[in-house]
């Protein structure tokens, strides 16, 4: 299994899949992260230019976001749900001002948060679909299935050294993504930030915020939870795209599967919030971490453990089908 | 028994409610080289691809040195070394690696049992190459390898002279006939190259439309002869002939009759004493080709 399993690293590696992961994931970091010092500083000078007050205090910042927000919520034109989101996000700052907790200045730790927040429902997945989607249908694109399964090796053995190396380079792009986000947006900032605290635990109760359970944690401690997370619906994603390998021989049509899925997804969370049945399509489960913020929820009776069950039976709902499929059919090309 | 090395067993395979294969038996014994004739769409690589495990049939069982292959696959697959319809490697890898890969799935085998397993195909020359570089002919013989690489105890080879020149084929033929001989190894060969067999194989199953139509000896199968008369005077020593020799045929004032070379002076003699001049009397053997397209003839592909 281990040689079985170092072929298919092998494979990866030879493939130059990981170049373009590695290409993507940097383009993307430093867009980002250029994009959030060039908001902030453009942010700074209207505030100098307002108050004419060179020298800026974060709190003064604080204040200016939550009158800014006050006033949306004023305008005619928002939705209600649109409200309630604006709203507690006003709640949030208010939090952060009473106890002394600076939210807004960039810093790396808090950027390679913020980057798996927003990416962790599209982005992320991308880059994992990248490596698992060509798994199996590449190998039949080839016609190299033909070669892998007449050697004296059960099928199960080929497709396990398969799902094993891809686990392993999940867990190597994850790690890459926390890495490169802290250094390329610490050239950008130029503060780490590991250290300052997040308040986290706001939890959604009956559609209001509740700070009843919040605690105070090291930003690193943080990254490491939200990261694993992000791990974790990576792996998830993985199996659902080795799954889609394994039923459609070519991977053009896996990967546009996936993503029609994926961005599909999306659109269902926001027009279909009534339909019960879409909380339990794992894209409408993907984003965790937003559990940790308090945002607030399109869909009712959707919790932490509630998604992360969700995920967990589609992870190995889709590793069962894809073991049995691989093991039975008749392989034709 | 023991040196039974391939046995098929009434395989039927049964494809959407269409039967493919429609019970097909046969048996290699250790050292043989079988061929395995067939139109296009008979049913060859289909009862091939069973053979190797990527198809299942439908009933019937299939065993390699009494292994069978859906109970034992393991050790029915170690004694099989395979090429089915291409060689097909991994393009961006070099030969050399993709046989490394192909080492590691397995009992491996010494770095010394690859390099002699390249030279006996002899890609000495071109073995670290990457294999999207390599010709037609060279990714043949690199298929060729790696089918050889575990020592098999039988070879099953789909049209594996596809895209070889002369020279290639000719290699290939020498390559089979010693594995066959010195090492003894079971080959199994489909192939259009109905020559090429007649060449390298002891035995013959002709397969058409899903079933076995015949199988014998290559020899046996050659021992058959036909005889071509010219004469001067055609019509006469045609009806003489063919009071003889009821298959005898008129063709382009030409006689052809099936007739052992034992009985052939004894029909010259009578057209002699008839008077009739014999200009040219030729033996042919009658080509495995001939035979082949009799006995399919106007079959379509169903």
């Amino acid at each position: 299994m281990l040689k079985l399993t170092k072929n298919e690293l092998n494979k990866m590696l030879l493939s130059k899949k990981p170049y373009l992961i590695l290409a993507l994931l940097i383009i993307f970091i430093a867009l980002f992260a250029y994009g959030e010092k060039y908001s902030y500083d453009k942010g700074i000078e209207r505030l100098e230019v307002i108050s004419e007050d060179l020298s800026f205090n974060w709190e003064n910042l604080a204040k200016q976001q939550i009158k800014d927000m006050e006033r949306r919520l004023t305008s005619p034109y928002m939705s209600l749900e649109g409200k309630k989101a604006v709203a507690i996000e006003i709640e949030q700052l208010k939090y952060f001002l009473d106890n002394g907790i600076n939210p807004i200045t960039p810093s790396s730790a808090k950027f390679a948060v913020q980057f798996v927040e927003q990416g962790i429902v599209l982005l992320i997945p991308l880059l994992i679909i990248i490596l698992a989607a060509d798994l199996v249908s590449g190998e039949f694109s080839g016609r190299t299935i033909k070669v892998l399964m007449t050697r004296a090796v059960p099928r199960w053995q080929i497709l396990l050294s398969k799902l094993l190396a891809l686990l392993m380079m999940t867990t190597l792009v994850i790690l890459l993504t926390a890495v490169l986000s802290v250094v390329i947006s610490g050239l950008f900032f130029g503060r780490w930030g590991f250290d300052e605290p997040v308040i986290t635990g706001f939890v959604m109760s009956n559609g209001s915020l509740s700070s009843n359970q919040v605690v105070q944690v090291s930003q690193l401690a943080y990254m490491l939870l939200i990261y694993s997370l992000a791990w974790f619906v990576a792996v998830i994603i993985g199996c659902i795209s080795l799954m889609v390998s394994v039923l459609v021989k070519s991977t053009p049509a896996a990967i546009g599967i996936i993503m029609s899925a994926l961005i599909g997804g999306q659109f269902l969370q926001f027009f279909l919030a009534d339909w019960e049945i879409v909380k339990y399509f794992f894209v409408s489960n993907l984003n965790l971490t937003k559990y940790l913020t308090g945002s607030y929820q399109f869909i009712d009776g959707m919790s932490f453990n509630f998604s992360f069950g969700v995920l967990s039976l589609w992870g190995i709902g889709t590793l069962v089908i894809s073991f049995i499929i691989f093991s039975r059919k008749d392989i034709l090309v | 028994m023991a040196d039974i090395i391939l046995a098929v067993n009434n395989v039927k395979k049964k494809i959407k409610k269409r039967e493919i294969i429609k019970g097909i038996s046969l048996e290699i014994k250790k050292g043989e080289v079988l061929g395995f004739l067939g139109p296009n769409g008979a049913g060859k690589s289909t009862t091939l691809r069973m053979v190797v495990g990527l198809s299942k049939p439908t009933s019937g069982n299939i065993t390699i040195s009494g292994f069978d292959i859906q109970k034992d696959y393991v050790k029915a697959m170690a004694q099989v070394g395979c090429m089915i319809e291409g060689p097909d490697m991994y393009n961006y890898m070099s030969g050399y690696k993709n046989l490394e890969m192909l080492n590691a799935m397995g009992n491996e085998v010494s770095t010394k049992a690859i390099e002699r397993v390249v030279e006996l195909v002899g890609l000495e020359h071109r073995i670290h190459d990457k294999v999207r570089v390599y010709s037609m002919g060279m990714k043949q013989r690199l298929g060729l390898a790696a089918a050889l690489l575990h020592q098999p105890k039988l070879l099953i080879l789909d049209e594996p002279t596809n895209g070889l020149d002369p020279q290639g084929i000719y290699e290939f033929r020498g390559i089979i006939k010693q594995l066959a001989q010195e090492e003894g190894i079971s080959v199994l060969i489909s192939s259009h190259l109905i020559s090429e067999v007649q060449l390298m194989c002891d035995k013959v199953s002709i397969i058409n439309q899903g079933e076995l139509i015949r199988s014998a000896t290559v020899d046996s199968l050659l021992t058959s002869k036909e005889v071509m008369w010219t004469t001067n005077d055609v019509h006469r020593a045609y009806d003489l002939i063919r009071g003889r020799i009821s298959e005898a045929s008129l063709v382009r004032n030409r006689i052809l009759a099936p007739l052992n070379q034992e009985a052939l002076p004894e029909i010259n003699r009578m057209l002699f004493n008839a008077g009739i001049e014999i200009e040219q009397v030729a033996v042919k053997e009658k080509t495995l080709e001939a035979l082949f397209l009799e006995l399919t003839e106007n079959q379509h592909i169903t």
